[in-house]
């Protein structure tokens, strides 16, 4: 310093010049790590480094495009400004797209040199691992052998070691006869041998006899519960029919913990929770393309189709099918149900009646929706904030007096104690 | 004595055999509701909603469903409907900007409200203080801008509306999803995201565009 300052009274002057410079510098000086933070940040939502169009025009060749890395400071900086001067290249691009990009003024020329290093120096990260592509694109689900199977297996494989065994014996047992002199046994099938052992063993027949049949009548009286449509968990009755698309509750509520009411929006306002359309889907999937599971990117493919997004281009350009998907919870015509009541005043949970969605890849039905079940949840149920609506302030009132000789764990304002086992309630 | 041992023990295996092969099939096939014993209403006549339906041609089911679920009759309106008068375009999101302003109250129970309703619909994206590190903003290519960015901080209330109506970059519209009370109500929580201490938004700058000419997305 002192080669610099001769005089020494500045010297505190040009040490703190110094810290200064060095200070701004650090703040100032931004390296390629630097750009790339800088454009995930800013710039990735709407570019992509590929061709693919997203909000904006994919990276790709983009240097060779631009005029110039002044050129493309300036529009990254203020892109309405540098348009509004009446720039040639400028006012192309904005006629090629009627949406106006954001304009970038916070960032400093530093910061956004940074990104144009970055997006100079990029280089498309080798494809290491390709993404396993089943072939259907379904998750590929565990199949467990079915005991049935086993079990006949089994018996299949018993019979033949017992026919082998008998044939090999009948052999050993004429080899010993020739070597006796005793003439040749008769070869007896099985079946009359069976016959044989059948009329010298009847007390074990007959006891055998009776267990089958036994056996068989339970069988036929146990499935007999099968008729009719509802869900048993304990009988391992789990209606969780296939969907169209293999959407995953467990991703979509569980590891991302989106809200079910951001796709069943309805549940709060009408009687049923609703099926989000496609365009809920696309309020995600237009950024998130690719799936973690293998088959998953074919998965979004087809909701891609269905809503007529084309990602290449960013647009949709496609016809629009509906997706058919396969209804879960089924209740007779005669039955009323309105979510809007159950969630909206009653504060039930969602989980509730559906399970635990967040552990289930596939909705299935958990709770066997029949009356029985019904009634049993309106009896054990409290209705919550009785004492404070104001619509069942009567119906407090009276409850209230009636309740006056009750024990107090018995004071209960349940459900069915204001009518909601009453027939007309549902049924009407 | 010996025999009749093995007899009852061989006995027992049958048995065993037989029960355990009219209880295996216990796992019933998922995609198959159950049986039914005879017609139960489970099919309703008229039409109820999310269900598919047999088409039926000249009095003769088809192999084609038709889905209860319809488009509306074009040019149907909901009850209280009230025209959006901003179009989605550059321009219209600057008028928003501009002339277009919450007629809420911000008071405790709006309030309430719209950080109930921003923790079902934004919360996943934005993140729970605004600064866009929710969950499915770690999976999309870049995050939304934070609330708390010098564009958003500026940014009208009226041109916030128009997103969140019409979509923004690859957010898409939510007009579907939240009505317009609703997306006021919102707003008034994000405006309490980005000023926790109550200070009053900037009013609409003059020239908005200049400020945060913020992409629009322009349906061709």
């Amino acid at each position: 310093m002192d080669t610099i300052y001769t005089k020494p009274k500045k010297h505190f002057l040009a040490i703190f010049s110094l810290l200064f410079l060095s200070f701004f510098l650090s703040i100032n000086l931004v390296s390629a790590q630097d750009g790339e933070k800088i454009f995930k940040q800013n710039c990735a939502v709407c570019h992509s480094m590929g061709s693919n169009k997203v909000t904006g025009p994919g990276l790709k060749g983009l240097m060779a495009r631009v005029p110039g890395e002044e050129w493309l400071l300036k529009w990254i900086k203020n892109n309405d400004a540098l348009i509004k001067s009446g720039d040639a290249y400028a006012v192309i691009i904005s006629a090629f797209d009627a949406s106006a990009m954001t304009t970038f003024t916070n960032l400093s020329d530093d910061e956004i040199k940074s990104v144009i290093t970055y997006i100079k120096d990029y280089k498309e990260p080798v494809a290491a691992t390709p993404t396993g592509t089943t072939g259907g694109g379904a998750v590929a689900e565990e199949k467990g052998v079915n005991p049935l199977t086993l079990l006949i297996g089994v018996i299949a494989f018993l019979i033949i070691i017992v026919g082998v065994l008998r044939g090999v014996r009948h052999s050993l047992k004429n080899l010993q006869n020739e070597k006796l002199g005793i003439p040749e046994e008769e070869s007896v099938g099985p079946w009359s041998e069976f016959k044989i052992w059948v009329s010298t063993h009847k007390r074990t027949t007959a006891v055998a006899i009776l267990f089958i049949v036994g056996g068989l009548l339970s069988a036929g009286w146990y499935s007999l519960k099968d008729i009719g449509i509802y869900a048993d968990p304990a009988q391992h009755r789990e209606y969780q029919p296939g969907q169209p698309i293999a959407f995953s509750h467990k991703i979509h509520a569980g590891e991302n913990a989106i809200n079910c009411q951001y796709c069943h929006s309805g549940v709060e306002r009408s009687k049923t929770a609703g099926i989000p359309s496609v365009n809920v889907c696309m309020n995600c999937h237009k950024g998130i393309s690719k799936g973690k599971l293998p088959g998953g990117t074919e998965e979004i493919a087809k909701i891609y189709d269905a809503a007529g997004w084309d990602p290449e281009k960013g647009e949709y350009n496609k016809p629009s099918k509906p997706i058919q998907w396969v209804k879960v919870h089924n209740l007779q015509d005669f039955v009323f149900f309105s979510h809007q009541q159950h969630v909206k005043v009653g504060k039930q949970e969602c989980v509730t009646c559906h399970g635990d969605l967040k552990e289930m890849t596939t909705a299935k039905q958990v709770q066997p929706l029949s009356m029985a079940w019904c009634i049993d949840c309106h009896r054990k149920t409290e209705v919550p904030g009785m004492k404070d609506n104001p619509y069942y302030e009567s119906l407090h009132k009276k409850l209230a007096e009636k309740f006056k000789n009750l024990p107090r764990d018995q004071r209960k304002y349940t459900v069915d104690k204001m009518g909601g086992i009453e027939c007309g309630k549902c049924h009407y | 004595m010996n025999k009749k041992v093995t007899q009852i023990i061989s006995l027992m295996a049958v048995f065993g055999c037989i029960t355990i092969a009219t209880t295996s099939c216990g796992k019933k096939d998922p995609n198959s509701p159950g049986v039914e014993f005879m017609p139960d209403m489970y099919r309703s006549p008229s039409l109820e909603t999310n269900m598919a339906y047999v088409s039926i041609q000249n009095g003769k089911e088809t192999g084609d469903t038709l889905q209860a679920n319809r488009m509306p009759v074009k040019g149907t309106i909901p009850r209280g409907f009230m025209p959006y008068p901003y179009a989605n375009d550059t321009a219209g999101y600057a008028n928003a900007g501009r002339y277009l302003h919450n007629p809420f109250q911000k008071n405790e129970a709006n309030l309430a409200e719209g950080e109930a309703l921003y923790g079902k619909y934004c919360v996943h994206c934005h993140g729970a203080g605004g600064e866009a590190d929710g969950l499915v903003a770690a999976k999309l290519s870049g995050p939304p801008p934070s609330y708390k960015g010098p564009v958003l901080m500026a940014l009208p209330e009226g041109k916030m509306f128009h997103s969140i109506y019409f979509g923004k970059g690859i957010m898409g519209s939510h007009a579907s999803l939240i009505n317009k009370a609703e997306i006021w109500k919102v707003i008034l929580y994000i405006q309490k995201l980005q000023y926790p201490n109550g200070k009053e938004v900037a009013a609409p700058v003059a020239d908005s565009a200049a400020v945060a000419g913020v992409k629009v997305e322009v349906k061709k």
